[in-house]
């Protein structure tokens, strides 16, 4: 067995061992053909492969030498202002030597830059543009403010099916030598979504077990893995036990550090995708909308949502009530 | 490991016992004595004050002289025969494994009682024939029922140790809890405990966990009546009395510091506001009231102040309307605090091994705590051999394996198949 992490060393190092986002490996090999990028934004949701191809596109144009001309920097670790000012000048404005005169800088999980900061980058790019290209990657293009979307070229990534997804699997299976049943696979494609991250981090997990892969390993793996799960928070508040909901909730924030965001957004898709009656729905989105807005200016991630957590509680009895 | 401060900074040598001097020498030296032959006095009393570090002292001799400590609480030894069982201990000369016996016989005050007279005597006996040493403590060594017994002892008194002994103390857990701690604050503290230093660890504590740094501000409010008493009886007011009017006026004259009362309401709230409908309505007016605490924290507008307090008291007392009370339910100490205290050492390991996976896979420190460490720690449980490959591959320190291997047995076995 081999002892990296597994989504690291199969990540292609290629644009042709990509093996899904056809129409967009087809277009960002043109410009690899042409020796010529044009500023970019890679949108969707995660593990579909939009940081892979902007690594792949860099390797093929560059060559074995990528590292000199690539920068990459994470918004969610280092989103405010300074950055731009700072690091991300610095690395644009001076020139490259060789063939292809640009640097690429990719600009990881960009949706979570600070507004102010998207600004900053607005100018930088325009100006740099001869000595750096960028490449910004964002689970939603809409967060990504209008004058910085103008000057990019959009590119969408979707969902990895399933005969993909199980056709990734398979070569690691083989090369690590793990023994798996087929509902495991079924059982992958379940528990990721087309979440390809997700997908190998769970099958290394699961074969770190040392066993046969079957579908139990699988849902065992996957429930261990994410304690912040909103949806069984959610199911607990509208049994009636807020008192345990707002436990689940406090595991969430200071256990497990699951930013106070990202459990509102979850909430938001859980609540369309449940089957409360529509009127709730709407009900429950405005309470959420303003628990957001809350959080935003600051408010205190535990109280605001436990008095989004009381709210559900209040329909699931009244529902209850209702028939 | 212990979270109550008082067992988890105890003191580990004598030295680092505050206070008394004279009294822990003059103890040491009667032990040290026996190695030369029962002496005159075959048991010594130790007696002083609560919190004055007479047990401790006891406790922390023993370990230093290799003694074994047969440890007995005396209020659970009051009659006769207790004490006759707990004689045959007594009569012994050694351990099984060769070392000496150290009988402490805690908190002798408790057999003073009418009841106990067989007791007393029966404890004489023990303290005449005794062939190992026998402490004892007690509050108030000059009850009259004690005053055979204290013919047989050797009898220390304790004293309490000065404001300074005590805030150094203090000093000395604030900085291994990585809390600057303001001096006069510290002072404030001991002053109120009366130099006991159990307490006064205890309030600071209560006072300081989870925090930082510790100011006059954040310790003031333990002026006034016992604290305790006056936060239950601000949140019985809250919680039961529906009138908006008394639940503001208790939160004013409480004297409490709104941060800490807010905690409080916002913990207990819950519990005693059961009805769905009325717990809505109360969380929705705490939810308003930290708006209201964000904005004075933002503004820096103090007088601000007076709507947290309005939506945390009359908000949540007049939310009570279909809630039937259901009979006495105890009031809880802040989780919030508690965990927050609990894990914040936790946070910062997870940040660091986030920053080591950033350097590895492409991800963000922040999103790398969710989608990466869960299947880490599931591996790490699991494959010694596999965890060992990724900690090399990823950099990771000892306490960061630990951490993902969630024990001790499991990190040796994986840090030994790293060399």
């Amino acid at each position: 067995m081999s002892y990296e992490m597994w989504a690291e060393k199969y990540r292609p190092k290629s644009l042709d061992k990509i093996i899904n986002q056809k129409e967009i490996v087809d277009r960002l090999q043109s410009f690899v053909k042409a020796k010529n990028v044009p500023h970019c934004i890679f949108a969707g949701p995660p593990g579909t492969g939009k940081t892979t191809a902007a690594l792949c596109l860099a390797m093929d144009l560059y060559g074995k030498g990528y590292r000199e001309h690539l920068m990459e920097l994470n918004a969610s670790d280092e989103r405010g202002i300074k950055m731009v000012r700072e690091t991300v000048k610095t690395f644009a404005r001076t020139r490259s030597i060789g063939e292809i005169p640009f640097k690429i800088l990719i600009l990881d999980e960009a949706d979570n830059m600070t507004s102010d900061a998207q600004q900053a980058l607005r100018r930088t790019m325009e100006r740099f543009t001869e000595t750096c290209r960028f490449i910004m990657i964002a689970n939603y293009s809409g967060k990504i403010i209008e004058p910085l979307q103008s000057r990019c070229a959009p590119f969408r990534f979707s969902y990895m099916s399933q005969e993909d997804q199980d056709r990734y699997l398979r070569h690691i299976i083989q090369e690590e030598n793990i023994k798996i049943l087929d509902e495991g696979y079924d059982a992958i494609f379940e528990v990721s979504e087309g979440d390809l991250r997700k997908a190998t981090n769970a099958l290394q997990a699961a074969a770190s077990m040392g066993k046969v892969i079957d579908a139990e390993t699988v849902y065992s793996v996957i429930g261990r893995a994410n304690p912040a799960d909103v949806n069984e928070m959610i199911k607990t508040a509208m049994k009636g036990d807020f008192l345990g909901a707002r436990k689940k909730l406090r595991d969430m924030i200071l256990k497990y550090g699951v930013a106070g965001s990202d459990i509102i957004k979850q909430i938001h898709t859980e609540i369309f995708r449940s089957m409360l009656p529509d009127s709730w729905k709407v009900t429950l989105s405005e309470a959420v909308g303003e628990a957001d807005f809350r959080l935003v200016q600051g408010a205190d991630v535990e109280v605001q949502l436990s008095a989004l957590l009381a709210r559900m509680t209040e329909a699931g009895q009244e529902l209850s009530r209702g028939g | 490991m212990s979270t109550i401060w008082t067992q988890k900074h105890k003191p580990q040598t004598l030295n680092e016992i505050v206070g008394n001097r004279d009294a822990k020498q003059q103890f040491l030296n009667w032990l040290k004595s026996w190695s030369k032959g029962i002496p005159k006095q075959r048991a010594a009393l130790l007696h002083g004050s609560p919190g004055v570090g007479k047990t401790v002292t006891v406790e922390t001799l023993a370990k230093e002289l290799k003694m074994e400590l047969v440890e007995k609480n005396a209020s659970d030894y009051r009659t006769a025969d207790a004490i006759k069982r707990f004689a045959g201990l007594a009569s012994q000369y050694a351990t099984l494994f060769g070392g000496n016996r150290l009988i402490l016989l805690d908190e002798v005050d408790g057999i003073a009682g009418k009841e106990d007279r067989g007791g007393v005597r029966e404890l004489t006996n023990v303290l005449k024939t005794s062939r190992s040493p026998v402490v004892l403590t007690a509050n108030d060594a000059y009850n009259p029922r004690f005053s055979t017994i204290r013919k047989y002892c050797l009898v220390i008194p304790f004293k309490r140790p000065t404001v300074r002994e005590v805030v150094s103390h203090l000093k000395r857990i604030c900085s291994k809890e990585g809390i600057a701690a303001n001096e006069e604050a510290l002072k404030f503290i001991v002053e109120r405990s009366g130099r006991d230093v159990r307490s006064a660890v205890n309030d600071l504590q209560a006072l300081a966990q989870g925090k930082n740094r510790l100011a006059m501000e954040d310790v003031q409010w333990l002026a006034g009546r016992d604290r305790k008493e006056v936060i239950f009886d601000v949140l019985r007011t809250i919680l039961y009395s529906k009138d908006s009017w008394e639940a503001k006026k208790a939160v004013s004259n409480a004297d409490v510091d709104p941060d800490m009362l807010f905690n409080w309401i916002y913990e207990n709230t819950p519990y005693h506001l059961t009805d769905p409908h009325d717990l809505v309505k109360a969380m929705n007016y705490l939810a308003l009231a930290d708006i209201y605490r964000k904005r004075i924290r933002t503004t820096q507008y103090w007088s601000l102040l007076r709507y947290v307090i309005d939506f945390m008291s009359s908000g949540v007392a007049v939310s009570r309307q279909r809630t039937k009370s259901s009979g006495w339910v105890p009031f809880r100490f802040p989780e919030k605090i508690r965990m927050l205290s609990r894990t914040k050492g936790e946070r910062a390991l997870q940040k660091s091994i986030g920053m080591r996976i950033r350097k590895r896979c492409h991800i963000s420190a922040t999103r790398s705590a969710r989608e990466v460490m869960p299947y880490l720690k599931i591996i790490f449980e699991n494959n010694p051999e596999m965890a060992a490959g990724l900690s090399n591959w990823l950099d990771l320190d000892e306490d960061m394996i630990e951490y993902l291997a969630g024990n001790k047995k499991q990190t040796k076995t994986i840090i030994a198949k790293l060399a």
